[in-house]
């Protein structure tokens, strides 16, 4: 199993992290994920009556978790402490998760092989994974920035990503591909 | 026969099991003695393999059984495979003088058309089945056993010359597999299993992990550990557009079982005497009768 | 004649990605409880459908509509408007299992090719002899009882095509004849399209690792250095004869990759994989290395190792080539 070798924050990213107000971090993905529900609303219709379920997701290198409402326009993304309690919990290293989002990683193995573990409710958790599966996202869908700023915000978050992953995961380690 | 309009027939249902010879032949004398079933099957409906063993016995029993006044339905294998298997199959649905009960379409196109029963092993869950069924010479259909009472109501609304039966008493039958579980569990090949199954002649009783009664294992296929046990009142029944109730025999006492079916079907007894009596017989498992109401088919029979 | 090899898709980013990586045919269903692999989150809408035949015929390849539940007695409108669906989208087939679903395509979608689905468990020649007869089937999927000895007898004695799956989940019960699901849940493959289905699903953190629970029933218990799958109730662990043992299946996939050449020699036309719930990297994964497999089969060149290649996508990390080879039963 992968867990002891999981890719963690290094620890300036950590710090930093840690000091951002959380505000400005809670508007501008709000303001994402109701671009994205513009955008392209199928991908919220996947969800169905799912959309209006809690689903707190928590980077475990980090010291707070999000508290995300996909309910299309009206969806909702808070900063929330760890020990948050929603309808569905999604734990694991931040790079992991957000590997998941990109479909960088398979999501049969990301629910399944442990790395990162989910609890509540399984209908909700499976519909989140097949919606997010179809989505194929790009970081800037996640930041709600698109065109050309888009194209650069994610070719240089991409390269922060796996950056990030060299220097958290040495190269005798797993990679994603064998998850 | 002549019955009242609404009157509710009872069928015992093929044997499911692995029984001797002997104790098939003891079992069918005390059925056409004294039970109150006026349809009986027989014939070996789950393992080709095992028909060597009981086949000798059934002309003697089928005798015995019309013999006593029982309408007599020879059921047909659920999962025929071999050259051998679908022989026995299409020598069976020659049978002129009875009805044959099918259990799988390999059945229905060799049937020609003679009249037949559909058993619970064939997926007729809606009118249109029901009516290509009757097309072809079904008479009664017993219904798949997932399939809620509701369900049977509207088919039976849109088909009225049809007989509808539903699986009132048993463990439930809920599949089949080319795999032989009774063989995997002691280690061995299915084509040389020792006919191991005769050890257990209500089934094998599997749990959880923590120890729940869940299922129950019979060769090939696999049954509830639960019993369903539908008792409904004959208007409740009547209503519904039930015409049959079939009990599945198990090793504990059917002529009781039947007794109190009979009871009950004649508004001698009401619904909770009846599952009284029915929990008084020693049987395999927890009554359970979830189906019937469009839930989980494990929940405990009476709740409604 | 060449091999057809027919793909999962279970959303429409994994029917372009099953289409590019080679499939001749995409296999898909819409988003209700008229398919077999009715989870949420997945599946085609109809506008969806259309746009997905579109891209599958732009390259060359084919779209099978999985129509394959049985309606319940008065709720025939779904499965009447997903047929009705699958012919506005241009679907070069249907896959159903209900006689009266067979019975409404033949009369009222007559240019619609029929296909009949795992889920009639039709596998002797006297069964396959009625659906063609009756509604002019075109093509069978075969039950997964069959050895390859018992396939090519059979494919003698019909005149259908056959389709037999070699690689994916593996039922060790007879599809469309399981009703384990329903005993704990209320909803099975047959009815709801579902087995297992997830709402009754959960996983309970324990002392010594996760139980994973049915509607109540623990069906299985894992260690926390172990790998977990999605529970599907025969896969699970049960104690039987004073034995606990994945009675029913071990928690394995089919991969029949090795078999191919002989299933092709058997007379089958199509080889299928199953997965319409996995992910697009697993079906582009699994597609590439089939196609390759079939083309090195019928270029005559040496058989592919796929049994390596494919060992990290199954379930459990274990393969098996199932009822192809007597000795599973």
């Amino acid at each position: 199993m992968l867990e002891h070798q999981s890719p963690e924050l290094p620890r300036p990213a950590r710090l930093l992290a840690a000091a951002l107000p959380s505000w400005p971090l809670e508007m501008v993905l709000t303001r994402a994920l109701r671009a994205l529900a513009d955008r392209r609303p199928e991908l919220f219709e996947r969800l169905g009556v799912h959309s209006r379920c809690v689903f707190v997701v928590r980077p475990t290198d980090l010291d707070f978790a999000f508290s995300v409402v996909p309910h299309r326009w009206q969806g909702r993304v808070s900063v929330v402490r760890p020990e948050t309690r929603g309808d569905v919990h999604i734990e694991g290293p931040l790079l992991r998760l957000l590997g998941l989002l990109d479909g960088s990683l398979d999501g049969d193995a990301l629910f399944f092989n442990r790395v990162i573990s989910v609890s509540g409710r399984t209908d909700a958790l499976l519909a989140l994974r097949n919606a997010i599966e179809e989505a194929e996202l790009a970081p800037s869908d996640l930041l709600g920035v698109s065109g050309r700023v888009g194209r650069f915000a994610d070719a240089a978050i991409l390269r922060a990503i796996q950056a990030l992953q060299g220097m958290a995961e040495p190269a005798a380690n797993a990679t994603p591909g064998a998850l | 026969m002549d019955r009242p309009e609404n009157h509710i027939g009872l069928t015992l249902g093929p044997v499911l099991f692995n029984w001797s010879a002997e104790r098939l032949r003891d079992f069918y004398a005390t059925i056409a003695d004294r039970s109150a079933f006026d349809r009986v099957h027989v014939g070996e409906v789950v393992c080709g393999k095992r028909m060597p063993f009981s086949d000798p016995v059934w002309p003697d029993i089928i005798a015995m059984l019309e013999d006593a006044g029982k309408e007599v339905v020879v059921s047909a294998l659920a999962l025929p495979a071999t050259v051998r298997e679908r022989k026995t199959i299409a020598a069976l649905c020659e049978d002129d003088d009875r009805l044959v009960e099918i259990n799988d379409v390999t059945a229905l196109s060799q049937r020609g058309g003679k009249p037949f029963v559909v058993g619970p092993f064939v997926n007729v869950y809606n009118e249109g089945t029901v009516r290509l069924m009757a097309s072809r010479g079904a008479r009664t259909v017993c219904v798949p056993v997932e399939l809620p009472l509701a369900s049977l109501t509207s088919m039976a609304q849109s088909c009225p010359d049809i007989e509808f039966e539903v699986f009132a008493f048993g463990r439930l039958p809920l599949a089949l597999s080319g795999r032989c579980y009774h063989a995997r569990l002691h280690g061995l090949h299915k084509d040389s299993c020792r006919f191991i199954c005769d050890q257990d002649p209500d089934g094998l009783d599997v749990e959880t992990m923590d120890g729940q009664p869940f299922l129950a294992a019979n060769g090939i296929q696999t049954l509830s550990h639960g019993v369903q046990a539908f008792c409904p009142a004959p208007e409740e029944a009547a209503r519904a557009g039930v015409r049959r109730l079939r009990l599945s025999p198990h090793t504990v006492n059917m002529v009781a079982a039947g007794d109190t079916y009979r009871s009950l079907l004649d508004g001698r007894i009401e619904p909770a005497e009846a599952l009284n009596r029915l929990r008084g017989l020693n049987l395999p498992g927890e009554l359970v009768d979830g189906y019937e109401r469009g839930l989980a088919g494990c929940l405990a029979a009476g709740q409604a | 004649m060449a091999i057809e090899l027919v793909c999962p898709a279970g959303t429409p980013s994994a029917l372009r990605s099953a289409v590019d990586a080679g499939a001749h045919a995409v296999y898909c269903g819409f988003a209700d409880e008229t398919n077999a692999r009715n989870f949420p989150g997945l599946n085609f809408s109809p506008a969806e459908m259309t746009k997905g035949v579109r891209y599958a015929h732009d390259h060359g390849a084919k779209v099978l509509v999985a129509i394959n539940t049985f309606p319940k007695a008065g709720t025939f409108e779904p499965w009447r408007k997903a047929l009705a669906a699958a012919e506005e989208a241009q679907a070069d087939a249907v896959i159903l299992a209900d006689m009266a679903v067979l019975d409404h395509a033949a009369t009222h979608h007559p240019g619609l090719r029929l296909h009949l689905s795992v889920q009639a468990a039709a596998n002797t020649p006297e069964a396959i002899g009625f659906y063609a007869d009756t509604f002019n089937v075109k093509r069978v999927v075969l039950p997964r009882v069959l050895s390859v000895e018992e396939i090519a007898k059979l494919n003698k004695e019909i005149d259908v095509e056959t389709e037999a799956f070699v690689f994916g989940g593996l039922c060790p019960m007879t599809e469309g004849r399981c009703s384990l699901s329903s005993y704990a849940t209320g909803r099975s493959p047959n009815l709801s399209g579902v087995c297992s289905p997830p709402e009754h699903v959960e996983y309970v953190e324990e002392a010594d690792g996760t139980a994973v629970r049915l509607a109540g029933f623990t069906i299985d218990r894992f260690g926390k250095d172990e790998a977990a799958g999605y529970p599907t109730l025969c896969k699970g662990c049960f104690v039987a004869g004073g034995k606990s043992t994945h009675l029913f299946e071990d928690p394995v996939s089919l991969n029949a990759a090795g078999l191919v050449g002989r299933l092709a020699d058997a007379g089958v036309t199509a080889l299928k994989i199953e997965g319409r719930q996995r992910g697009k990297g697993y079906v582009a994964e699994v597609v590439k290395t089939f196609r390759a497999v079939v083309d090195a089969i019928e270029a005559g060149g040496d058989p592919v190792k796929a049994e390596q290649l494919l060992a990290g996508l199954v379930e459990g990390g274990r393969q098996t080539s199932g009822a192809y080879r007597k000795q599973w039963r």
